[in-house]
């Protein structure tokens, strides 16, 4: 079943596109990756999921409901980010006895044993909180509530990377037993991949791509050698990423359903044809038209 | 457990060889149930789809079979498949590997075949890599 369903969503601030003609689906009981670099459009979209604001052009259900204006729904969802407020005059664990009634499946015994792991201090003012220490306590909120959509936007900011790490494995184990459809947004792919079912990489608030995360390991590979060489191999095909190197030396990324049985030949020749990480691709088929960081450098 | 995040291996692939290995080193016996997707999922931190793909990968195989509402089993004789597999496999894709470098630092066809045979593991663990 598809919890959510986007058509040609687009959100302009002032005359800024934020979003721009995005059209998905996600299935229930997933975990999503939603990947763009800073500006891309990830926290707009989120905050669209969410309820938070309206799209200006085009439409986003959950459960065939618009999330705007929808107690229903805003029950249904959390959406964890840096952003979120609490009264000044909270301690911790009054938050978490005031948060918990707001949800229908959270699990106190969750939320404690995690404040506890984390070694939270109950008496302790939210504001005091290091960055780190807020978004690991705004977690635990986000896993315990246990809401039917659960949003997290750059959950691990701040985070320390033992705690990253303890934090999707938290967040996986509870899904294994509490099945739930889940967005991350994050510039940083490689850190969450593993717990991820499906990626939606978002350019200048466009989609991209979205497609099965298993897939995208396998979409490109890279090839890199003498130019002479490998520059006829690759005429007339569509390359994701082109860098002309040292003296004569180019390195190439392309799709592999491009290349077919001409590897082979290549290893032979002397190439070199390798995988590509799954960051890098992300950076490759996100990068903006200016020819890279070097291209600011070479007008000295 | 961990896995090897920084391999460009996709991450069933890696499932699927270490259950092969979990197989080949007698720790799952044949017709002996094997790890559910789920259980995979919670041993190595990834996505239950993930672990999925990796057992359905040795069940197109034929490694292990299905057995309507109980699991996965590893089926009989997955030992004997496994290996001559890898032999073929693993085993002729290093050697393609080799031949190439050796031809591009100039290792004649003799010298080549005279470092292998001059090669030899140190240790127990050593062949279990």
């Amino acid at each position: 079943m598809k919890v959510i369903q986007s058509h040609n969503l687009s959100k302009s601030y002032g005359k800024t596109t934020a979003l721009n003609d995005l059209t998905f689906e996600i299935e229930e009981n997933t975990i999503t990756g939603l990947i763009g670099r800073n500006g891309a459009g990830k926290t707009t979209l989120l905050k669209i999921m969410a309820g938070h604001i309206q799209p200006t052009h085009g439409e986003l259900r959950i459960y065939s409901q618009k999330p705007f204006n929808n107690l229903e729904r805003s029950a249904g969802t959390i959406l964890i980010d840096d952003s979120m407020m609490y009264p000044d005059s909270f301690r911790l664990v009054d938050i978490l006895s005031e948060v918990a009634p707001f949800y229908a499946n959270w699990n106190n015994t969750l939320a404690n044993g995690l404040f506890d792991y984390f070694s939270f201090n109950p008496n302790q003012l939210h504001s005091n909180l290091s960055k780190g220490s807020k978004s690991t306590f705004n977690s635990i909120i986000g896993i315990a509530s246990r809401c039917p959509l659960t949003l997290f936007d750059e959950p691990t900011t701040g985070m320390d990377s033992a705690v990253r790490k303890d934090f999707y494995k938290a967040l996986l184990k509870d899904y294994l037993k509490h099945p739930r459809t889940i967005i991350l947004s994050s510039h940083l792919l490689s850190e969450l991949e593993e717990i991820l079912e499906e990626i939606l990489l978002i350019k200048q608030g466009s989609k991209r791509l979205h497609l099965p995360v298993m897939e995208l390991k396998e979409l490109a590979v890279g090839i890199r050698g003498n130019a002479q060489i490998l520059q006829p191999f690759v005429e007339g095909k569509e390359l994701i990423y082109r860098e002309e190197f040292a003296k004569d030396n180019l390195y190439i990324v392309l799709r592999k359903e491009l290349l077919q049985q001409e590897g082979e030949v290549m290893k032979q020749k002397g190439l070199e044809v390798f995988p590509i990480s799954t960051d890098d691709l992300c950076v490759y088929l996100t990068a903006s038209n200016k020819g890279g960081i070097d291209n600011v450098f070479k007008k000295d | 457990m961990i896995l090897n995040t920084d391999s460009i291996k996709p991450i069933y692939l890696q499932i699927a060889e270490w259950l092969e290995v979990e197989i080949l080193n007698n720790n799952i016996q044949e017709d002996e149930r094997i790890y559910s997707q789920y259980q995979l999922a919670d041993m190595f931190t990834i996505n239950p789809a993930t672990a999925a793909k990796g057992l359905n990968l040795l069940a197109d195989e034929n490694i292990v079979y299905k057995k309507r509402g109980l699991g996965m089993f590893v089926s009989p004789n997955a030992k004997q498949f496994i290996l001559t597999k890898r032999r073929k496999q693993v085993l002729e894709q290093m050697i393609k590997g080799l031949v190439v470098e050796a031809k591009r630092l100039d290792v004649s066809e003799n010298e080549l075949i005279k470092m292998i045979q001059a090669f030899k593991p140190v240790g127990k663990e050593e062949e279990h890599l």
